[in-house]
C-alpha cells in the first residue's frame, strides 16, 4: 500500500502543543491497557478514577463495596442488608456517609437531617453493570463540593449505551439469587437504556435478613456525553428483617450464637424513586453542564440497639421513619482561555439548589408497633450555594487550582414540639487551593489547601430541649466548618507502576458522632486528624496486575481547641485500612482475582480503654468464557473463614434477665466463607 | 489534487499550526484507498489522532476502553463501519472487511480491504468518521490509482462524495 502523504499528515498533526482547547474537559482513556493515569488530570494524590473494567473486577457482597476502590475507603455493614452501609474512610467512622459525599448520575445520595444519621448514603439502589465510571477525591480541595465532602467524594456515572446488551442470574449461599437484565437499543436517534434488576439475600443469621429488591432504570439520551442530553428514571424497593449488633457477653456466655439476634422484629423496608436529566454542551472554548432531578426517598426501620434497658416491659425497640422528596439543579459553565502556547486557564462557575421536604419521627416501638412519640417533625431544608473556581497551566511544570465557594442554608423544622420548631439561616464561605509542581515527565507534587464543611441536622439547629429528657438543650450551628492541608506526590517513574504518596491534616469545628444506644448522630467537640497514605497499582504485564493501598490515621477530639495537645479518641474512628489486590487475566478462557482486605482497629470509647480488633479477610473471584458471548464466575467471600467483627461499638444494654445495665461490646459479625456463582451472557 | 499539491497543503499546514500556538487543536482523519494488483483487492487505511478516538468512545459509552483488547476494538469497528462506506455504481454498499487495526500513544490506524474489487468500481464514498462527533473534523481521502492521488475532502457539510 502507498502511505506516502500520511507521513506529511502526521507530522502536521502531532506537531500540536500537547494543551489543547478541546482538551479540558476529557479524561485520559486507555489506550495502553493499564489503569488510566491521572498524571496531568488529578489535582491531589487523593483522587482519582476507576474504569468500567476495574469495577467490574472488584468482589463486591454488596452494591456499596464499589466505593473501596477508593483507596483507604472501607463499607461494611452493621445491620440487614437494606440498610445504609457503614462507611470508613481517612480516619473517620462516617457511619451512615456522614463526611463522605456521594453521587449516582448527578444526583446526591447523601440524605441531609435523616431520621436515622445525618448524611445517610443508602446505595442499594447501585445497579453495578451499568457504572461506566467512578471518580474519587479525598479531603476538601475543591470548590466544587459541598456538603459531606471533607473526607471524601465519591462519584458513580452510568453509561448512556452499554458495550453489549447483559443478562445474568446469580445464585449463592445463605439464600443469594440475583438476576438482572440490561440493554442500550438504539431508539429515534438516540440510545435507550435500560436495566431490570431482582435480588433475594437472607446472611447467614439466625433468623435470615430475607432481604428481597426490586431495582429498576431507564434512560434516554441523545448525542454525546459531552455533547448531549439524558433523562432518566430509577425505582429502587428493599424489604428486610435485620440482625442488628448484638452484646458480646451474651456470645460469651453462650446465652446466644454468634449469628443470633436480640429483637426479631428489627428489619426495614425502603423506596426510592428518581427523575433526573443532564444536558451539557462542549465546544473549543467552553463547556456548560445543567442537570437536574428530583428524588422521592422513603424508609421505615426499626432499630433496638439497647434490648430492655429503657424500657424492661416492651423493650426499648424504636422507628425512624423518614419520607422526602429532594429537588434540586445544578449548573457549571466554564471558559478556556488559551494565553499563550504554556499559559492556559480554565474559569468555572456553577450554582448548586437543593431542597428537601421531609417528614421524620423518632417513635418507641414494640415489634414494629408504635407505643410512644419521642419526635415527629416536618423539615424544610433549602441550600444554595455558588463557585467559582480557576485552574490555570502555568507552564509545562506548574499548574495550580483556585476556587472558592459561598453556601447558604435554611432550615425550617415544624414539629410535635413547639419550643423545638423554628428556622435557622446558615452560610459559609470556604476557599480552596491546589498547586502542582511537576518538572519532571512522569512524577507530580500537590500541595493542596482547603475549607470544607458538613451540615448539620436542621432539628438540632432550632432545639432547645431534648425530646427524651426535657433537658434544656443550645441549638447547634447549622453549618461546620473544616480545614485541610495535604501534600502529596504522583510518579509513574518506575515502569508499568502507578505511586502514590499523601500526607494530610483534617481539622473539624465540631465532630459528627454516631450515638450508639441512641440511633442517632451528635455534633460533638472539634477533632483533628492526620493522616498518610499510600497507593499503588502495578501491572508488570498484561495479564497481571497488583494493586496495594494502606492508609493510617490519628483521629483525636479536643474539648476545646485542637492547638493544645489532646489524647481524646474518636469512638470508631479507624486507625489503618490496607488492600491487596492481584488479578490474572490471561488470553484464554480463565481469569481470576484475590483481594486481601485489613480493616484496622478503631478506639471504642475516648479514653482508648475498650479497642475493636483488626481483621484480614480474603475474597476471591475465578471467570471462565464459556463461549464468546457467555462466561461463569465463582465468587468467595471471607475465603479464609475468619471470625471477626464488620463493626463495634461500646455502651450499656441491658438483656432480658440482666437486673442492671452492662457496658459492654456490641458487634455485628462479618460473613462467614460463602460463594457465588454467575452466568453472564452478552450480546 | 495531485500528490504534489497535496503535500504542498501539507507543509502549509504544518508550518501553520507549528507557528501559531495550537490556540485550537486541529482535528484530521485521513483515509488512504488504493488498489492492490497482487491481491486483486482495494485496501483502505485510515488513521486517527488517538485522542480524538479516546473522546469519542468516552462520549459515547462513558467509560475508558482498551484498544489492544479485541473485544474493545469491536466496539470502534462498529462505530467505524456505522460512519464510513463505499458504495458502488448501483448503490450497493461494498463490503469492506475488518482486518485490525494499531494503536499507539498518538494515532489509530485501521486497516479494511474489499475484496476482488477494482477501484473502478468505487461511486460513492462516505466518511463520516469523528465528524459526529466534532463539528470541526476534516477527513481527507486520498484515492491512489496507478500512482496518482485524488484527494477528497469530508466535512460535516460534505459526507459523502463521488469517487468518480
Amino acid at each position: 500500500m502507498i502511505l506516502r502523504p500520511i507521513a506529511c499528515v502526521l507530522a502536521a498533526l502531532f506537531a500540536t502543543s500537547p494543551v489543547h482547547a478541546d482538551d479540558f474537559q476529557l479524561q485520559r482513556v486507555l489506550v495502553e491497557g493499564a489503569r488510566a493515569s491521572q498524571l496531568g488530570i488529578a489535582d491531589s494524590a487523593g483522587a482519582g478514577s476507576a474504569g468500567a473494567r476495574e469495577l467490574a473486577g472488584r468482589i463486591a457482597y454488596r452494591p456499596g463495596e464499589l466505593l473501596e476502590v477508593t483507596p483507604g475507603l472501607i463499607a461494611s455493614q452493621h445491620s440487614g442488608e437494606g440498610k445504609a452501609n457503614q462507611f470508613y474512610l481517612r480516619g473517620f467512622n462516617l457511619d451512615h456517609g456522614t463526611d463522605l459525599a456521594t453521587w449516582v448520575d448527578g444526583m446526591p445520595v447523601n440524605q441531609r437531617s435523616h431520621a436515622h444519621g445525618q448524611g445517610w448514603t443508602d446505595l442499594n439502589f447501585l445497579i453495578p453493570e451499568l457504572v461506566g465510571r467512578l471518580d474519587y477525591r479525598k479531603g476538601p480541595y475543591s470548590a466544587r463540593e459541598g456538603d459531606f465532602s471533607s473526607a471524601g467524594v465519591a462519584s458513580l456515572t452510568y453509561a448512556n449505551r452499554l458495550v453489549k446488551d447483559i443478562a445474568s442470574v446469580t445464585a449463592g449461599q445463605d439464600g443469594y439469587r440475583r438476576a438482572m437484565i440490561a440493554g442500550s437499543p438504539e431508539v429515534a436517534g438516540g440510545s435507550l437504556l435500560y436495566a431490570l434488576e431482582a435480588m433475594h439475600n437472607d446472611g447467614p443469621w439466625t433468623r435470615p435478613d430475607d432481604y428481597r429488591k426490586f431495582n429498576a432504570v431507564l434512560r434516554y439520551s441523545r448525542g454525546f456525553a459531552n455533547n448531549g442530553w439524558s433523562v432518566t428514571a430509577m425505582g429502587y424497593r428493599g424489604e428486610w428483617n435485620a440482625t442488628d449488633q448484638i452484646p458480646l457477653r451474651a456470645v460469651r456466655d453462650g446465652r446466644i450464637g454468634r449469628f443470633d439476634l436480640v429483637d426479631d422484629s428489627d428489619g426495614g423496608q425502603a423506596r426510592r424513586l428518581s427523575l433526573s436529566g443532564i444536558w451539557r454542551r462542549t465546544d473549543a472554548d467552553s463547556a456548560s453542564k445543567v442537570s437536574a432531578y428530583a428524588i422521592r426517598n422513603q424508609l421505615e426501620l426499626f432499630s433496638n440497639f439497647t434490648y430492655f434497658l429503657d424500657n424492661p416491659v416492651d423493650g426499648d425497640q424504636f422507628a425512624q421513619p423518614d419520607r422526602r422528596v429532594t429537588t434540586g439543579l445544578d449548573a457549571t459553565h466554564t471558559w478556556h482561555m488559551h494565553r499563550s502556547a504554556q499559559l492556559s486557564s480554565d474559569l468555572t462557575v456553577g450554582a448548586q439548589l437543593q431542597n428537601d421536604n421531609i417528614f421524620n419521627g423518632l417513635y418507641d416501638t414494640r415489634r414494629r408497633q408504635r407505643i410512644a412519640t419521642t419526635r415527629e417533625d416536618h423539615i424544610v431544608e433549602t441550600s444554595g450555594a455558588v463557585f467559582i473556581e480557576s485552574a490555570t497551566r502555568w507552564s509545562d511544570a506548574l499548574r495550580t487550582v483556585a476556587g472558592v465557594r459561598a453556601s447558604n442554608y435554611r432550615f425550617r423544622v415544624d414539629g410535635d414540639r413547639p419550643e423545638n420548631a423554628g428556622t435557622a439561616h446558615d452560610t459559609l464561605v470556604t476557599p480552596t487551593l491546589n498547586i502542582v509542581y511537576g518538572p519532571w515527565a512522569s512524577t507530580e507534587l500537590y500541595a493542596n489547601y482547603g475549607q470544607g464543611f458538613h451540615s448539620n441536622d436542621a432539628r438540632g439547629t432550632v432545639a432547645t430541649v431534648d425530646p427524651k429528657t426535657l433537658d434544656a438543650v443550645d441549638p447547634t450551628p447549622g453549618l461546620v466548618r473544616s480545614r485541610g492541608y495535604e501534600f502529596g506526590i504522583r510518579t509513574e517513574a518506575i515502569p508499568k507502576m502507578q505511586t502514590s504518596l499523601a500526607v494530610y491534616r483534617l481539622d473539624f469545628d465540631s465532630e459528627l458522632t454516631y450515638i450508639g444506644d441512641a440511633g442517632n448522630t451528635e455534633a460533638g467537640d472539634p477533632s483533628r486528624r492526620y493522616g498518610i497514605e499510600f497507593s499503588n497499582y502495578y501491572r508488570p504485564l498484561k495479564w497481571l496486575s497488583i494493586d496495594l493501598d494502606a492508609a493510617w490515621a490519628r483521629a483525636r477530639s479536643c474539648a476545646h481547641s485542637c492547638e493544645r495537645h489532646s489524647d481524646n479518641r474518636i469512638p470508631g474512628a479507624i486507625e489503618g485500612v490496607a488492600q491487596l489486590g492481584v488479578t490474572v487475566d490471561p488470553s484464554g478462557p480463565s481469569s481470576g482475582s484475590l483481594r486481601l482486605r485489613w480493616f484496622g482497629p478503631r478506639p471504642l470509647i475516648e479514653d482508648d480503654s475498650v479497642r475493636s480488633n483488626a481483621s484480614l479477610t480474603l475474597n476471591g473471584r475465578i471467570g471462565y468464557r464459556l463461549a464468546n458471548d457467555l462466561r461463569l464466575e465463582l465468587e468467595g467471600f471471607n475465603l479464609t473463614n475468619r471470625r471477626a467483627s464488620a463493626i463495634d461499638y461500646f455502651y450499656e444494654s441491658q438483656l432480658q434477665g440482666e437486673a442492671a445495665p452492662v457496658a459492654d461490646v456490641h458487634f455485628h459479625p462479618i460473613e462467614p466463607r460463602s460463594l457465588r456463582l454467575t452466568l453472564v451472557k452478552q450480546w | 489534487m495531485t500528490l504534489r499539491g497535496f503535500k504542498g497543503m501539507c507543509l502549509a499546514l504544518l508550518l501553520c499550526v507549528s507557528t501559531a500556538a495550537s490556540a485550537h487543536r486541529f482535528h484530521f482523519g485521513m483515509t488512504d484507498i488504493s488498489y492492490n494488483e497482487r491481491t486483486k483487492s482495494t485496501e483502505i487505511v485510515h488513521t486517527y489522532t488517538a485522542h480524538d478516538i479516546e473522546a469519542l468512545l468516552l462520549n459515547l459509552y462513558q467509560r475508558q476502553f482498551d484498544l489492544s483488547d479485541p473485544e474493545d476494538q469491536d466496539v470502534l469497528r462498529k462505530y467505524v463501519e456505522r460512519q464510513f462506506w463505499l458504495a458502488a455504481q448501483d448503490a450497493t454498499r461494498l463490503p469492506a472487511r475488518w482486518i485490525g487495526m494499531t494503536v499507539d500513544a498518538n494515532s489509530v490506524v485501521i486497516y479494511q480491504e474489499i475484496e476482488n474489487t477494482p477501484l473502478s468500481r468505487l461511486a460513492t464514498i462516505r466518511q463520516g468518521v469523528l465528524i459526529d462527533f466534532l463539528p470541526e473534523q476534516i477527513n481527507t481521502v486520498n484515492l491512489n490509482q496507478g500512482g496518482a492521488v485524488r484527494s477528497l475532502t469530508f466535512t460535516r457539510q460534505a459526507l459523502e462524495q463521488p469517487a468518480q
